[in-house]
């Protein structure tokens, strides 16, 4: 069963002079297993929307109904967050326990698991994000690297194995090595525990490359929803609402607009390579 | 204008060094971009370059003064200054224009002089109708302006920018750079970019490229992005229409070395079809 967003509103300081709508007439399913990106500009409502996915908001008007939990509704709302892992932005801040297993731990203590088996979860989720439990469980979080306590952090969410991993910028300050691991890492968490992914990233060639479907926001509403490849491969539209595109569009677009024939939709570079080689008659016939 | 010699550092309790052996000369009026992955000692250098740190083995030099001298401290934090990466850290007062004040201020510039600086550092960054405004209200690229329009109100001889576009979304980012650009080729300020994206670098006059601890590569953003292999080995990211030109050329296309933006791909590409 899906995440099912229907006709979502939200406003802010609602009955105020300065009440204004976050978010309107959002329809949007998040399927079972899939990579959802999202994107959007900063105040588009990408980080109004994500909340809630888990309830952390309730909607002005409007539905979201997880696995057909009513997040509105407190009795549905407490079993739907259970299948709705959030990662925010910069979560390393939130670290706070003595040893990274502890930290890692205290979500599923905190839902009434016993000790023992919460620390075992603990080292299990810990080896899912790439920290050897053996390592780092008695390491205090402080004298982790930055990309290894947002691993520690991301670790603190799987162990509650949500069945869908919902990320607000997971990569946002972390150097191109860094960023990869973690892209890396939601990937084989997607392929370990069959979880969906929802992903709010500023990177379009990291969403180019791993999102399945992107979503883009744009004040408050959804002005596309499609495959990476519909949606990348109409780049015109992303950069009229003032949203980066992949390079390898932006360079589609130049040479078009130079009356060079290359297709307007292409957006990765494997394809690209093709379409050049082909042009520039060096065959593009490579496997 | 900064010379570095043979710079070693470490830092209390740590195993290894974070920077060895760096000598680096900084031109006065150049806009040099230093990038690397964490850890990689970039942002250790910057914090070199006003003598918030002091080398272990080695010196630093701005402009002859060497900044383990003590008595030099305050003369040059007013020729260097540093921007950091969160915004939010650095903004002092609720409101724009005191904040842009409060460097000036402190070092005791006349009130009257400190208000054409203020008027003109918030014109600088593009901020000027935002100075009654409240910084917490402002967007995260905003505030970051505000934070640079400090900077400028202190009329530094040389602007740091330690990964100060790092916790920014892309338009934020160009706001930045753009800003950093004008200053460069209007005001003639020396600027060094610590940076982690390669775009950002192929803008500057002069790529630095640390790699644990120590400078592996110096030259223009041409010199730089060449060397694929090397920059790959050190396992950094090489702009992606350098990659793209590289497997063009492995094909068989013949394009320049020198592409690193999507308009000299765009230009190599129609002029080696037009030669067809």
């Amino acid at each position: 069963m899906p995440i099912v967003v229907e006709k979502l509103k939200h406003s802010y300081m609602e009955g105020s002079s300065l009440a204004h709508d976050a978010l309107r007439d959002i329809d949007l399913t998040v399927h079972d297993g899939e990579f959802l990106g999202l994107i959007g500009h900063t105040g588009s409502g990408k980080s109004t929307f994500v909340q809630h996915l888990n309830g952390l908001l309730q909607p002005t008007s409007g539905t979201v109904t997880v696995d057909g939990f009513n997040m509105a509704d407190k009795k549905q709302r407490v079993q739907g967050r259970r299948l709705v892992g959030m990662v925010f932005q910069y979560p390393e801040y939130q670290l706070f326990e003595e040893t990274v297993q502890r930290d890692v731990a205290y979500g599923v203590k905190n839902m009434g698991m016993g000790e023992k088996e919460a620390l075992e979860r603990a080292d299990e989720a810990m080896a899912l994000v790439g920290l050897d439990p053996v390592k780092f469980r008695d390491k205090s979080p402080f004298e982790l690297s930055g990309g290894e306590k947002r691993r520690a952090a991301l670790a603190g969410i799987i162990v509650m194995r949500p069945k869908y991993l919902v990320l607000d910028e997971p990569m946002a300050g972390l150097d191109p090595l860094g960023r990869h691991a973690i892209l890396d890492t939601i990937d084989s968490l997607r392929e370990t525990l069959g979880c969906a992914v929802v992903m709010v990233s500023h990177s379009m060639d990291d969403m180019a490359d791993r999102a399945e479907r992107i979503a883009v926001l744009a004040k408050g509403r959804l002005i596309r929803v499609g495959t990476t490849a519909e949606v990348f491969g109409d780049a015109k539209t992303l950069i009229d609402n003032g949203l980066d595109v992949p390079q390898v569009s932006r360079l589609a677009l130049m040479l078009r607009e130079r009356g060079v024939d290359v297709p307007s939709t292409i957006f990765d570079m494997d394809e690209m390579e093709l379409a050049l080689l082909r042009l520039l008659g060096k065959g593009g016939e490579k496997q | 204008m900064i010379d570095i010699e043979n710079v070693t550092f470490q830092y209390e309790d740590a195993v290894e060094p974070a920077l060895r052996d760096v000598s680096l000369h900084i031109k006065k009026g150049e806009f040099l971009a230093v990038v690397g992955h964490n850890g990689s000692g970039k942002s250790t250098l910057a914090r070199h370059l006003n003598a918030l740190l002091l080398p272990t083995n080695g010196a630093v030099r701005v402009e002859g003064m060497n900044t383990k001298d003590e008595e030099n401290t305050l003369p040059i934090r007013q020729k260097v200054g540093i921007v950091f990466q969160n915004p939010d850290n650095q903004i002092v007062t609720t409101v724009v224009e005191e904040d842009v004040a409060f460097g000036p201020e402190n070092i005791g510039v006349p009130p009257e002089e400190i208000r054409k600086r203020v008027d003109n550092a918030l014109l600088a960054v593009g901020m000027e109708e935002f100075a009654a405004r409240a910084p917490h209200m402002l967007s995260g690229g905003q505030k970051q302006r505000i934070a640079i329009a400090g900077m400028i109100a202190m009329e530094p001889e040389v602007l740091v920018l330690d990964e100060a576009t790092a916790m920014l979304d892309p338009k934020g980012r160009r706001d930045i750079l753009s800003v950093v650009s004008k200053l460069h080729r209007k005001k003639g300020i020396t600027v060094v970019m610590i940076t982690q994206y390669m775009e950002e670098a192929t803008a500057a006059d002069r790529v630095a490229v640390m790699s644990g601890g120590r400078l592996i590569l110096c030259g223009t953003p041409e010199e730089v992005f060449r060397e694929t292999e090397l920059l790959r080995q050190h396992r950094l990211d090489v702009p992606a229409m350098t990659e793209l030109k590289e497997r063009l050329n492995a094909a068989g296309a013949e394009l320049p070395d020198t592409i690193l933006t999507v308009e000299d791909m765009a230009d190599a590409i129609c002029r080696s079809l037009l030669k067809n």
